[in-house]
């Protein structure tokens, strides 16, 4: 008797929040690392927010998140942010994709920022978050001036998109 | 021999949970020596952890090996990031010739633009190094040198295979 079979893969939720974490920290610190920005607090707090960022994705409550490039002078510049578009069904793009090429490029793009400039990670919600350790209310510094320029789609899920903004002087 | 390993990282695991699987990996090869403790290779993994977990989250350790060298062993151990990750079947025994290691020496792929992290990461450990080994020759030269493509799960289906 012949015989044929076939086989999907259901992706879950969480697995597009832990892909969509990965490539936002890791694009984080290549950033950071290329401008030479000190990394000790992203190493300190690597695992915390890590673990947040991914329960925000996955509870879908989070907006963006926020990069703050802090200069000495008080300037704030540049900002990189990181939306996430949410899909309505896991099946639209079940795929998962990270543009790193494109990142390398965009990372040449951004504007050099003088010694003793420090970052800040920030989160923005759509919706009321879950609570998670080491986090807390705070509130962005004004982008107001600043230039934006959009990146495009940095990495795809598929319940979920990551996107790249650059604001900057 | 030379032996390879690949790990699923994200979406599979988070970096933090993948670089605990590598050190792992690593400490129950090693521990198979008389001379070399488990939580000692740990607690040394744990302080490369910091670049190890930016290797992995920005998608390095996909395309450059951490190799460890403990003579007989002779080991790289790359992650695979993507769909294929979760299709992905690991082999997390510990790799043969760890019983009769007496030293042994991590290296840390130490790619732009987190060079510099992973030299600071890795800096005073008698154990830790930032690169690939000086002398070595052949596909773990090609895994570590960070130059080229390199067909990864082609390596990885013949060490299968063997």
């Amino acid at each position: 008797m012949n015989s044929a079979s076939t086989s999907t893969r259901t992706y879950t939720r969480t697995q597009t929040a832990v892909f969509l974490t990965e490539v936002v920290m890791g694009a984080i610190a290549d950033i950071l690392a290329d401008l030479r920005i000190d990394l000790t607090t992203l190493y300190r707090d690597w695992k915390q927010d890590e673990a947040a960022i991914a329960a925000w994705i996955g509870e879908g409550s989070l907006e963006q998140v926020v990069l703050e490039c802090h200069q000495p002078g008080g300037t704030v510049s540049p900002v990189l942010e990181f939306p996430v578009s949410y899909r309505s069904s896991g099946a639209a793009d079940p795929k998962f994709t990270a543009d790193r090429a494109a990142l390398a490029r965009y990372r040449a793009k951004v504007d050099r920022v003088p010694a003793g400039t420090v970052f800040r990670l920030l989160c923005t919600f759509s919706r009321t978050p879950s609570p998670q350790p080491g986090w807390e209310r705070a509130t962005r510094a004004s982008t107001s001036g600043l230039r934006s320029l959009r990146f495009g789609t940095l990495a795809s899920a598929p319940h979920a998109s990551l996107s790249m903004r650059y604001l900057h002087q | 021999m030379q032996r390879y390993r690949q790990i699923g990282a994200a979406p599979r695991r988070s970096a933090s949970e993948t670089w605990s699987v590598i050190t792992a990996l690593i400490a129950d090869t090693l521990q198979r020596s008389p001379v070399i403790a488990a939580d000692d290779v740990a607690a040394i993994m744990d302080l490369a952890a910091p670049a190890g977990r930016m290797l992995i989250a920005a998608g390095h350790l996909d395309r450059h090996a951490v190799v460890v060298a403990a003579d007989p062993v002779d080991l790289s151990i790359t992650t695979v990031s993507g769909a294929a990750a979760l299709a992905l079947e690991e082999n997390l025994a510990p790799v043969p010739g760890g019983a009769t290691a007496t030293n042994w020496m991590v290296y840390l792929p130490a790619p732009e633009p987190l060079t510099d992290a992973v030299r600071r990461a890795v800096a005073g450990s008698a154990h830790l190094r930032a690169g690939g080994p000086a002398l070595r020759t052949g596909k773990a030269a090609a895994l570590t040198a960070a130059v080229g493509p390199v067909d990864l799960e082609a390596l990885a289906r013949r060490e299968a295979d063997r």
